[in-house]
């Protein structure tokens, strides 16, 4: 039996069939998993944007066109909210140096380093975290996902050519960054 | 090499460049790849996001059902209130005064002249007698009132005007007539 496509399973959504939207999001729940946690680079923020993504699904499914692939849609949905999740961080950090909570809070000045005391991240996703926001999202997309300028353009509803060139903006830089990691860590401690 | 990546950094092949360094940098030992979360992890997060779906649209139905029930025909009882009272009260407060409303308005000794037919008048007349001709008069009776009493216009300034000119026509025929019997 040949799996329904994800336009059938929306059709199915909305004529009542709850179990249709628990395939599409087992279809999907990695990927955006991985989108967002690679835009805002903890598993918890990942987490909570994944359920807010699906539960956003659900209930504007009714405004799901299909002009774009349903795949498309989702995404769009989590790549928005992991941006808003960044955002959202930036200003909680400016209120916690505001209070002078950053006395007993990690520093927020530097984002990667940030991640660094949160959890174990690789340099790569240090480097990431260093991007700005719309960078950071055109990486994510083409650089783990090798997803096309095309598709990022209708997730991002950005032009193709401004996503090439924030693309190879974030390249350079997460190469410098990384440059840099590792020849920090080949010098010896106390040189 | 260099030089063309410089003028023309936007190539496919630049791009190839780049992210293969990249990913030869970040295959090193030293920079690993995040953890994938364990695979009971995605089942619960189904579970999860179908609590969550079903707290949503209980609540979205209970503020439905809310609005049915109580908003809507709150708002529109309010609007109806509010045409209710454009409509007919304005009408009610510019309704013109009755002739009755002015000659109520008048002082009483004006009053007292005209409450009683003075064909009438008699000192033997009862309060019965004057209730019953409350009111009743006849034009020619409002025309010498006013004539005698003063300034006609001034008393018609309050009335309609339907109201005034049937009084300055009675008026004016009974000025003319007593006028024309003046010597």
């Amino acid at each position: 039996m040949e799996p329904r496509s994800d336009i059938d399973l929306v059709q199915e959504v909305r004529n009542g069939r709850r179990q249709a939207f628990t395939e599409l999001m087992r279809r999907y729940q990695e990927r955006v998993y991985w989108v967002a946690r690679r835009i805002v680079g903890s598993h918890d923020d990942a987490d909570d944007v994944v359920q807010e993504t699906f539960v956003k699904a659900y209930l504007a499914l009714g405004e799901f066109r299909g002009d774009s692939s349903f795949f498309t849609w989702i995404y769009r949905i989590a790549v928005n909210l992991s941006l808003n999740t960044l955002r959202k961080r930036q200003v909680l950090n400016y209120l916690h140096e505001s209070e002078l909570l950053s006395r007993i809070l990690p520093s927020a000045d530097d984002p990667a380093k940030e991640l660094e005391n949160s959890e174990t991240h690789s340099a790569l996703q240090r480097a990431v975290a260093t991007l700005p926001e719309k960078q950071k999202a055109v990486f994510v997309l083409r650089y783990y996902d090798e997803m096309t300028y095309e598709e990022i353009g209708r997730v991002l509803k950005t032009s193709v050519g401004g996503l090439k060139a924030n693309y190879f903006h974030a390249l350079r830089k997460v190469r410098e960054y990384m440059r840099n990691e590792i020849q920090d860590g080949e010098k010896p401690p106390h040189a | 090499m260099k030089y063309r990546m410089e003028k023309n950094p936007l190539t496919l092949e630049a791009e190839r460049e780049l992210t293969s360094e990249i990913r030869q940098l970040a295959g090193s030992p030293e920079a690993g790849e995040t953890s994938r979360p364990a695979d009971a992890y995605w089942q619960n997060l189904i579970i999860r996001i179908n609590r969550k779906i079903d707290n949503a649209t209980s609540a979205r139905a209970l503020s439905i059902s809310w609005a049915a029930r109580v908003a809507i025909p709150g708002v529109v009882a309010i609007v109806s209130f509010l045409v209710g009272l454009h409509y007919y009260v304005p009408d009610a407060a510019r309704r013109e005064p009755s002739v009755a409303e002015v000659l109520l308005a008048l002082p009483p000794a004006a009053m007292d002249s005209l409450l009683v037919d003075p064909s009438r008048l008699d000192p033997s007349l009862s309060v019965e007698d004057v209730s019953a001709n409350l009111f009743v008069f006849s034009r020619q009776q409002i025309a010498e009132y006013f004539i005698d009493n003063g300034n006609p216009g001034a008393a018609v300034d309050g009335i309609s005007d339907r109201e005034a000119n049937t009084v300055l026509a009675v008026l004016s025929s009974e000025y003319k007539q007593r006028t024309g019997d003046m010597p």
